[in-house]
């Protein structure tokens, strides 16, 4: 497992694995796609709008799975001084981003014809509003230091300090009276979603982090190259 | 004994150097009261609305305010040496931190909390929502205070982006807002949602000097 913090222990490990994912990402997309689309029943209720829920869930997932690893990595670059921990935040920040956009916009889509609103201001929503713009600042962090060495920690810190909101996004829907509904799938019983669409969601769920986890490598490859090189 | 007068010192220094800056102070305030005329010509001057929104007009603002000055926080003291001075008598990073963070309470969000009363009068808000803006904010006014260090130790060194700083504090400054809001309207809850703001207070100022510290020691290191 060296490569998860070593540079160039990543650099070749990366040129093996980058095709198989970038591949595994596409067979999986295609197979998802199809499932959501064709192979998965309509809701009793909600017809086939329910649909929207195979983007949507995935990007939050992995909205909140990003800032998560980010916190792991600061954690490990402050306290045990690895390196790799800051190429990390710096490569991996734009990703968790467009999936918390990708995420409020699918939502908002699907607010419209079920709650008949595109937003609505409940302990949800706002949360993940505010994960967001924590994720632009970190990348407005990135861009405005001179100093790599200064901006690095400090943005590391900010992450950290920031990470007080990822149990609020968690436990948001358990602690206040939202419109949006309480976890279905990620609690200690057995998940109230019916098999037929819980297949889809799985897989559409790999899919993105087959393709986040594509996008992170040719990001961090090209953050170490920059850095070799000191362009930044 | 020695260790108390160096305190003792630092907070007649800062005392002097707000004293001479101070109209900075009072351009806060005047910011305020302007930005509060600005809403009342936006919403109108219908009272019954005014009365029901205006515990929020004046935190929102109270907030936004004491952001404006935030520039100044470490910046003066870091770009003409004092700071390193400061640590080289014996003060550890984070001790100024909590040190800077207690001056600047007293000196800029002291005037604010003496200017909330005028405010109100203004904007009708009866007296026990007074008195309830009042405690929010004499609590919620520190917090501001740590975060505002905080940010504004992370932005040091950034010289392209100073407005960020601001954008921080504000997005760390949500939970009290809401829980401040809480207090005024739902009065029969005082006890529970002070302890929650008494409960934010305390984590941000456990984990102020901490943060600050670290910063100041990389800005400092790296000038």
């Amino acid at each position: 497992m060296k490569f998860l913090v070593n540079p160039s222990k990543f650099n070749e490990i990366a040129d093996y694995i980058f095709k198989p994912v970038l591949i595994l990402s596409v067979i999986l997309f295609a197979l998802g796609l199809l499932f959501s689309f064709y192979l998965s029943p309509d809701d009793y209720q909600q017809g086939s709008t329910v649909r929207i829920m195979y983007v949507h869930v995935p990007s939050a997932w992995l909205a909140l799975l990003t800032y998560a690893v980010m916190t792991l990595y600061s954690i490990a670059a402050l306290a045990f001084r690895i390196p790799f921990g800051f190429i990390f935040n710096t490569a991996v920040a734009p990703i968790g981003a467009v999936f918390t956009l990708i995420c409020i916009i699918s939502g908002s889509l699907w607010g419209k014809p079920m709650w008949g609103t595109w937003w609505v201001w409940d302990a949800r929503l706002t949360s993940v509003a505010i994960l967001f713009i924590i994720y632009l600042i970190i990348i407005f962090m990135n861009l405005s230091f001179e100093n790599r060495i200064v901006r690095e920690k400090v943005v590391a810190i900010f992450i950290l300090v920031g990470s007080v909101n990822l149990p609020i996004v968690k436990f948001s829907v358990d602690w206040w009276n939202t419109l949006h509904q309480p976890a279905t799938i990620s609690k200690l019983s057995k998940p109230s979603i019916d098999p037929s669409m819980l297949t889809p969601l799985i897989i559409m769920t790999f899919a993105f982090m087959m393709i986040g986890i594509a996008i992170a490598i040719l990001r961090i490859k090209t953050e170490i190259i920059s850095r070799k090189s000191n362009l930044s | 004994m020695k260790f108390l007068n160096k305190i003792i010192f630092f907070f007649y220094r800062e005392y002097k150097l707000n004293l001479s800056g101070f109209q900075d102070i009072l351009t806060n305030i005047i910011f305020f009261f302007v930005s509060i005329l600005i809403f009342i010509f936006s919403i109108g001057p219908d009272e019954e609305v005014i009365s029901l929104i205006g515990v929020g007009i004046v935190w929102a603002l109270l907030l936004l305010s004491s952001t404006l000055s935030l520039k100044k926080f470490y910046q003066d003291d870091f770009e003409n040496g004092n700071l390193l001075i400061i640590h080289l008598n014996g003060f550890s990073f984070g001790f100024i931190a909590i040190l800077k963070t207690i001056s600047h309470f007293l000196f800029v969000q002291i005037p604010f909390l003496l200017s909330i009363p005028i405010a109100c009068i203004i904007l009708n808000i009866s007296d026990d929502k007074f008195f309830y803006l009042l405690t929010s904010f004499s609590m919620g006014s520190l917090t501001l205070s740590c975060l505002g260090s905080i940010s504004s130790s992370m932005n040091l060194m950034n010289h392209r982006n100073y407005l960020l700083g601001s954008v921080i504090v504000m997005i760390f400054s949500v939970p009290i807002i809401i829980f401040s809001i809480g207090i005024i309207n739902i009065e029969q809850n005082f006890n529970s949602l002070i302890n929650i703001l008494f409960g934010i207070l305390l984590i941000v100022f456990a984990i102020n000097p901490w943060a600050s510290g670290l910063c100041l020691k990389l800005s400092l290191e790296n000038n």
